[in-house]
C-alpha cells in the first residue's frame, strides 16, 4: 500500500489514504499527472481553489539506489494554462519515503487575505504553523530560518517573494543535502500555485520511522550496485561527473544552436569564456567552497551538480546548469561566468525559473531596455525581479508576457514557457520536441540533439522526437534522475529488476513504456480540456519568417506534423 | 591523415592514416584502438555540420567528436 496525504489548505484538515496499484507503485510523473488529470478541473483558474499541487516520490525513493529521489510536482500551470509536471532533486523525496508517503496533496485555498502557513509533517502527524516569519524573505534566508527551526536535515519545500506575488515564472525550491533550498522544480509557475494556497513552506521532518521493506533484499542491493556500475562505466555519465551539463556550451556552439541575442543567433563570440572547461578551471583555481562535482540528492553516483565560488572562494551559486548558462549568458551576449552565477543566485533567491526569467530579460534587451552584453544591466534587470518592481513583475511573469508588454514579436516560447537552450531552427528534432510537449517548450521531454544526423531537416523528426519522448519520460515516470537514462537507454531491465526485488511486482519493459505513453495521452487530453488547441503549439511567427543567420534555416514544422508528434 | 579531436576529454587529438575513405564509425573504431578511449555516444562535426556514423571520411578531414550529453 502507498500513502497519499491530503492537506486542505483552507481548513487545515489532513487525511491519510492508502492506495494500491502500479501508478502508485511507480509514483513520479506517472502518479502526479494522473492525479492532476483526475482531480483538477482542467479549465479552472490555476491560482484558484480548484487547482491542486501533488508532490510525489518515485518507485525507489528512500532506498540505497543511486539517483532515485527526484520529487515530482504536478498541478495546473499558471504559465502555460495546461498540465505541469516539474521535478527536483534534493532530500524531500527521501524524507517523504521515511514517513512512508508516496504523495502529498495540497488542496483548496483560503481567502487571499488569509495568513501564511507552514505545513509540518512529522512522526506525530501534520501541524499547521504560522508562516509569518518567512514572508517577504528571499529563499536563502528562508532556508536558514527553516533549518534553524526544523533542523538542517528536514526536507523543506518553499517559495520565494516572486511566488508570493503570484508571478508566473516562480518555482518551488526544495532543500539539498546541506539544508539549502536550492533544488528547483522551477518550470511552469508552480511556486505561484503553492502561494495561492498561502503555504509558505511545507516541511517533512527527519523523524520518519519508515525503512524500506525489500521483498528480496540481497537481490535488491546487488541490482543497485549493478546500476552504479552501469553509471560509472558509461562514458557519457562519467563526463557528467566531471563537467556537469555545462559541457553542452561547446556542443551547441559547434552545432550553431547556442541561443544568442534573444534567439536571433546560434553562435556567440567568446563562448569559450563560459564553457565547461572554463567553469571547471575557475572552480578549481578559486578553491574554497567551490566544488566541480556535487550530489543534489543522496545517494547519487553521477554527482553532476557543482558549487560555483566567488573570487574569495565563498559559495556564490549552486548549481549552475547549462540551460542557465545559455539563457542568462549566451542569450544575453554575456561571457562572464561570475555575472551568470550572480544572476542565478538572485533568481534562486527570488524563487524564479532561470530559463523563463533569462528569456524575459533577453526580450527586454531586444526592446531596448538594456544593451546585449551589458553585464551590469543584466544583473540590474534580474534584481528588478527580486525587488518586485513593476518591471520586475513583468519579467518575472515569463517571456511571453514580457514580450507582449514590451512590444517584442520575437518571443521565444511554446505555450508561454520559454524555449530552453537549443535554438530550434538549427535543430528541428528539438523544435519538434518543444512543439509537442504538453508542458510547453521543454528539452528534457525528448532530447533528440545527440541523434540527429541532419539537425537542419525536419524529415524524420516526428518519429525521432516520439522515440525520445518515451526514452526521456521513462525516468520521470518512476522518479529517477534523467541522467540515469544513459545507462539504461537500451535496456530498462536493471531498473525494472529493482522494482521486482523491492515489491515483488513484475513490470515488463513493454508494460512500462505503455504507462509512459498513457501518461502522455492523459497530459495532452488535460490540455485539450483546458482549452489549448493545436494552434497554440507554435513558435512566434518570426521563427517561421526569419532565417537563423548561421544555418540559414527557418522554422518549417507544420501543425499537422506537431499533431502527429503529440498523438499517442 | 584524418584528425579527430575528442572534445572535453583528456585524449585530445588523434591522427589516423587512411589509405581509402572509410565510414565515420570505422574511423572512430580505429581511433579507439589507437588511443584506448571509447567515446560511447558521440556527436561528430565536420566543417560545422553534423555527420552520421556512415558518413565517409577521407584524407585531410578534421572532425570534432563531442560526448553525446544533454542539458539538465
Amino acid at each position: 500500500m502507498f500513502a497519499l496525504l491530503r492537506i486542505n489548505a483552507a481548513t487545515g484538515v489532513s487525511t491519510l489514504e492508502q492506495h494500491n496499484g502500479k501508478e502508485f507503485l511507480l509514483g513520479g510523473r506517472t502518479l502526479s499527472s494522473r492525479l492532476v488529470s483526475r482531480e483538477v478541473v482542467a479549465d479552472c483558474d490555476p491560482l484558484g481553489r480548484k487547482n491542486k499541487l501533488f508532490f510525489c516520490t518515485g518507485a525507489l525513493a528512500g532506498t540505497v539506489t543511486s539517483s532515485a529521489n527526484r520529487l515530482s510536482v504536478g498541478g495546473k500551470s499558471p504559465l502555460t494554462g495546461g498540465i505541469k509536471e516539474s521535478n527536483a532533486g534534493g532530500i524531500v523525496g527521501t524524507r517523504m519515503a521515511e514517513h512512508g508517503l508516496r504523495c502529498i496533496a495540497l488542496e483548496d485555498a483560503p481567502a487571499g487575505d488569509a495568513p501564511w502557513r507552514v505545513v509540518v509533517i512529522g512522526k506525530n502527524g501534520v501541524t499547521i504553523e504560522d508562516g509569518a516569519f518567512l514572508v517577504g524573505k528571499g529563499v536563502y534566508e528562508r532556508s536558514d530560518l527553516l533549518s534553524a527551526r526544523y533542523g538542517k536535515d528536514a526536507g523543506c519545500i518553499t517559495i520565494g517573494p516572486a511566488a508570493e506575488k503570484l508571478l508566473s515564472a516562480s518555482g518551488i525550491a526544495c532543500s539539498d543535502p546541506h539544508g539549502v533550498c536550492s533544488r528547483y522544480a522551477g518550470r511552469g509557475g508552480l511556486g505561484a500555485v503553492m502561494a495561492s494556497k498561502k503555504v509558505a513552506a511545507l516541511v517533512v521532518l527527519a523523524d520518519g520511522p519508515h525503512k524500506p521493506q525489500y521483498v528480496k533484499e540481497t537481490e535488491y542491493r546487488e541490482e543497485s550496485k549493478h546500476v552504479v556500475k552501469l553509471l560509472r562505466e558509461n562514458p557519457v555519465s562519467a563526463l557528467f561527473t566531471k563537467y556537469g551539463t555545462a559541457a553542452m556550451v561547446d556542443i551547441c556552439q559547434s552545432l550553431k544552436v547556442l541561443p544568442t541575442q534573444n534567439f536571433r543567433h546560434g553562435v556567440l563570440d567568446g563562448a569559450e569564456k563560459i564553457n565547461a572547461q572554463t567553469m571547471y578551471d575557475t572552480i578549481k583555481a578559486r578553491g574554497g567552497e567551490g566544488r566541480t562535482q556535487h550530489a543534489c540528492m543522496l545517494p547519487c553516483a553521477i554527482q553532476c551538480s557543482n558549487v560555483y565560488p566567488d573570487a574569495d572562494g565563498k559559495l556564490l551559486c549552486s548549481p549552475i546548469e547549462y540551460e542557465t548558462m545559455a539563457l542568462m549568458g549566451s542569450n544575453l551576449c554575456l561571457t562572464n561566468l561570475d555575472t551568470i552565477a550572480t544572476m542565478n543566485r538572485i533568481a534562486n533567491d527570488a524563487g524564479v525559473d532561470t530559463l523563463d526569467c533569462g528569456a524575459a530579460i533577453a526580450v527586454a534587451m531586444e526592446a531596448g531596455l538594456a544593451a546585449f552584453g551589458d553585464d551590469q544591466a543584466a544583473i540590474a534587470l534580474m534584481q528588478e525581479i527580486r525587488d518586485l518592481t513593476p518591471l520586475g513583475r513583468i519579467l518575472g511573469s515569463g517571456c511571453k508576457l514580457a514580450a507582449k508588454v514590451l512590444g517584442v514579436r520575437h518571443a521565444p516560447h511554446v505555450l508561454g514557457q520559454a524555449i530552453p537552450a537549443y535554438e530550434p531552427r538549427g535543430t528541428k528534432g528539438m523544435a519538434m520536441t518543444y512543439l509537442s510537449s504538453p508542458m510547453g517548450a521543454d528539452h528534457t521531454f525528448g532530447f533528440t540533439l545527440r541523434d540527429e544526423t541532419d539537425p537542419l531537416t525536419k524529415e524524420g523528426k516526428v518519429g525521432l522526437s516520439k522515440k525520445f519522448q518515451v526514452i526521456g519520460s521513462r525516468m520521470d515516470a518512476m522518479g529517477m534522475c534523467n541522467f540515469v537514462r544513459y545507462a539504461v537507454r537500451h535496456d530498462m531491465g536493471p531498473l525494472l529488476n529493482l522494482i521486482k526485488s523491492y515489491y515483488d511486482v513484475d513490470i515488463s519493459p513493454v508494460e512500462f513504456d505503455d504507462f509512459v505513453k498513457e501518461t502522455l495521452r492523459i497530459e495532452h487530453q488535460f490540455n485539450l480540456d483546458a482549452g489549448i488547441t493545436a494552434k497554440d503549439y507554435r513558435f512566434a511567427e518570426t521563427f517561421y519568417d526569419e532565417a537563423q543567420p548561421e544555418t540559414g534555416e527557418k522554422m518549417d514544422i507544420t501543425d499537422e506534423e506537431t499533431a502527429q508528434a503529440r498523438a499517442w | 591523415v584524418v584528425t579527430l579531436t575528442f572534445k572535453l576529454t583528456e585524449v585530445g587529438r588523434v591522427s589516423i592514416n587512411l589509405q581509402t575513405p572509410l565510414p565515420l564509425c570505422d574511423v572512430v573504431e580505429h581511433s579507439s584502438a589507437q588511443s584506448g578511449y571509447r567515446p560511447g555516444g558521440y556527436i561528430a562535426v565536420r566543417g560545422g555540420r553534423v555527420i552520421g556514423a556512415d558518413t565517409m571520411i577521407a584524407d585531410g578531414d578534421h572532425i570534432d567528436i563531442f560526448p553525446a550529453l544533454s542539458g539538465g
